[in-house]
């Protein structure tokens, strides 16, 4: 019953393999020569004034995370838009359904606040 | 011409980049969500290289639905690291580490 | 090309109870928004009556014969009905004493509502899940949910970490069921469960195929494992056992694991139940390693909401290893423990929750030190909890283990069994220790129980049914025989 897994090893292996690997390659065989230049600031010529890995106004997240439902449930009603006209009504009564439910979103997220930028 | 065991390589590997990611990441919890959404990408491009080959569509509807539904997740990734933030004021992943018994 | 699509309304009648809650959580969702602060327990009892028509509704599908609508992909059938009115029952019960811990805790928010209505609707569609695409979408409108109901105690830096990590953890156990689905829908070239379950019993599969399904199988299992909190993928349980807010803790620690076993019979049993000599094995080395990790472990808590959490991984051991029979009377055993141990833990936490104060939880052991001096009756109630989770006779607990290990023998796995009884016996030690704490030793503290009526009411109740259910176990287990 064991070598029923073997094949389950194998991914295993090759896939730590897959994701180690090449990490230590660059790790082990890039020639590490740093000297000054090669270690100061490359774009646009000048030292850069800020960290790259600043922070964001916690209000970007906010708006980002609202956009993101709202865009993809969208995807939904163009293969439906595709179609309808085979659908019929009971295909135009389901889409309502949906935009419905997602309008009851948009409610709730109005009213708490969300979309307040101040 | 691309046969259907390279589109299953290929999500083999992008696979196990996400789910290794998640094990050895000990940095940024941004990084985790990319990692989790690594392994979605890998599922899907099962998913669409299946129902290619097979003819069937059943496969792409899926997917249709675990992207809106990666987004759903995402979005509630991103609202639990903001408050996470708000409690600990950084989101490493070791300030991760007060429930231990 | 005109109007080829058919679909018959009457067939939405099967859907009736999913259809009711659904416009039931927008209703409420939509009256909390516009309440006034003084009103907010309107929404309580707005869930509590939409819960309870949802019951009823489900109830009176019972025996309704096996249907399967929505392009083959929702099923009614009586394990459906029946778990789903006990999902009701256990979630109107939770909700109760909900009520208590979260005013007591200042997070009483309509949100919450709403959001434990939403998992029990995705617990709703995974019990009714007939292909791999709605058991899915079951899955996650469940835990997405349940990540946000533990992040609801926003303030709480515990809570927050028990969500971040549920969340990546089960985006993890999402992401590796759904490489598996897609591994068995690319060699069955269906998601259809009958259908899934015609290819795989076909006899004359070739041993690649075989490969193939053994190759989707093991990440199913492992996500199902993830999911059931199965040793080694048991990792979050604990932290967020003890991270969430208590009444959290309880729902998700009883009913989602209803909709967890649901899920395991739709996929393993009634798709892949053909390919079962390949997933047994896995199921009992997982079965056995959460039986003997959970009794261990557990013996080194103080904190009890932790060590419930361990002696949930064992009794999910107990629960797959009624799966492991391959026999009818084995997956009805493990439904029976299912359904026995949502019983026992709604009691065992509603006892938690019943001695929190403002600014207290009662989460440590020595919480409960001299608790039969200061409320005799709730030390009894406590006693006959963990007895029964110990499983000693006659309580329900014993009945629900015994099962399951009469089933084991008789298909013949008797070392497992043994082995089985050998950690059960090692787990009554921790389960001892409360009671000693409770009634052997005294502390300065006083104990005060300022929950209100109802909740005193319904939490003696679910206790002393504990007793009274385990002198005549067997009508609930000819019950759970009859689902399959």
């Amino acid at each position: 019953m064991l070598e029923n897994y073997l094949p389950i090893m194998v991914f295993i292996f090759l896939g730590i393999a897959f994701g180690v690997g090449p990490m230590l390659i660059g790790y082990l065989l890039g020639p590490s020569k740093p000297d000054e230049e090669k270690n100061s600031q490359f774009e646009c010529g000048f030292p850069a004034f800020d960290d790259s890995r600043m922070y964001f106004n916690i209000r970007y997240y906010l708006v980002a995370i609202l956009f993101i439902l709202f865009d993809l449930e969208v995807a939904f009603v163009f293969p439906w838009a595709v179609v309808q006209s085979d659908l019929g009504w009971f295909g135009f009564i389901a889409m309502s359904v949906f935009l419905f439910l997602l309008v009851v979103g948009f409610v709730f997220e109005w009213k708490k606040g969300a979309l307040e930028w101040e | 011409m691309v046969s259907l065991s390279d589109y299953l390589i290929l999500s083999a590997v992008i696979f196990c980049i996400g789910l290794v990611g998640i094990f050895i990441n000990r940095t940024n919890i941004i990084t985790l969500l990319m990692c989790v959404e690594l392994i979605l990408v890998a599922v899907n491009t099962n998913f669409i290289a299946f129902s290619h080959f097979l003819g069937n569509e059943a496969g792409q509807i899926f997917v249709f639905f675990i992207l809106t539904v990666a987004a759903a997740e995402v979005a509630i990734g991103l609202a639990i690291l903001t408050l996470l933030f708000r409690n600990k004021g950084s989101i490493n992943v070791d300030v991760t580490n007060s429930l231990k018994g | 090309m005109m109007n080829t699509f058919q679909f018959d309304t009457a067939l939405l009648l099967v859907a009736l109870p999913e259809i009711f809650l659904l416009s039931s959580i927008v209703v409420i969702l939509l009256v909390d928004l516009f309440l006034t602060k003084g009103f907010k327990q309107v929404t309580y009892y707005l869930t509590q009556f939409s819960l309870f028509i949802t019951g009823l509704l489900a109830f009176n599908l019972i025996g309704h014969p096996e249907t399967v609508i929505f392009s083959n992909s929702f099923v009614l059938d009586n394990m459906a009905s029946v778990f789903k009115v006990f999902m009701m029952g256990a979630t109107m019960v939770a909700m109760v004493y909900s009520r208590h811990y979260l005013t007591q805790h200042s997070l009483f928010r309509g949100e919450y509502f709403v959001l434990v209505l939403l998992s029990v609707l995705g617990m709703m569609v995974m019990v009714s899940g007939y292909s791999l695409l709605t058991l899915y979408l079951g899955l996650e409108i469940l835990s997405l949910s349940l990540y946000t109901l533990i992040a609801i105690a926003r303030e709480r830096s515990g809570a927050i970490e028990a969500a971040l990590k549920y969340f990546v953890l089960g985006a993890i156990a999402s992401g590796l069921l759904l490489y598996g689905m897609s591994m068995i829908y690319g060699i069955s070239g269906s998601l259809n469960i009958s259908e899934i379950s015609a290819f795989a019993s076909d006899a004359n599969l070739g041993s690649r195929e075989t490969l193939i399904i053994n190759f989707g199988l093991v990440f199913l299992v492992i996500g199902i494992a993830f999911k059931l909190g199965a040793v080694p993928f048991h990792m979050w349980v604990p932290d967020v056992y003890q991270g969430s807010p208590t009444s959290v803790t309880m729902f998700l620690s009883t009913v989602p694991k209803i909709a967890a076993v649901a899920m395991l019979v739709r996929i393993l049993i009634d798709g892949l139940g053909a390919m079962h000599p390949y997933w047994s094995d896995l199921f009992m080395v997982l079965a056995l390693l959460s039986i003997a990790l959970g009794s261990v472990v557990a013996l080194m808590q103080t904190n009890i909401k932790r060590m419930l959490a361990y002696s949930t991984i064992s009794h999910v051991g107990f629960i797959m290893l009624g799966f492991v029979t391959g026999v009818v009377t084995g997956y009805g055993a493990a439904t029976f423990y299912v359904l026995v141990y949502v019983f026992m833990s709604l009691a065992a936490f509603g006892i938690i929750i019943l001695l929190n104060k403002k600014g207290f939880e009662a989460d440590q052991i020595s919480d409960y030190k001299g608790l039969s001096k200061h409320s005799p009756w709730f030390a009894l109630m406590m006693l006959i909890v963990i007895l029964s989770m110990a499983g000693v006779p006659p309580m329900l607990g014993f009945y629900s283990k015994f099962f399951i290990l009469q089933q084991l023998v008789s298909a013949g796995f008797v070392t497992i069994a043994i082995i089985a009884v050998v950690f059960a016996v090692i787990s009554a030690y921790y389960y001892l220790q409360i009671i000693k704490s409770m009634y052997f030793e005294d502390s300065e503290k006083e104990i005060v129980v300022s929950a209100p009526m109802d909740m005193k009411l319904i939490l003696s109740i679910n206790a002393i049914l504990i007793l009274v259910i385990g002198l005549f176990p067997d009508f609930w287990m000819k019950l759970a025989l009859s689902l399959f």
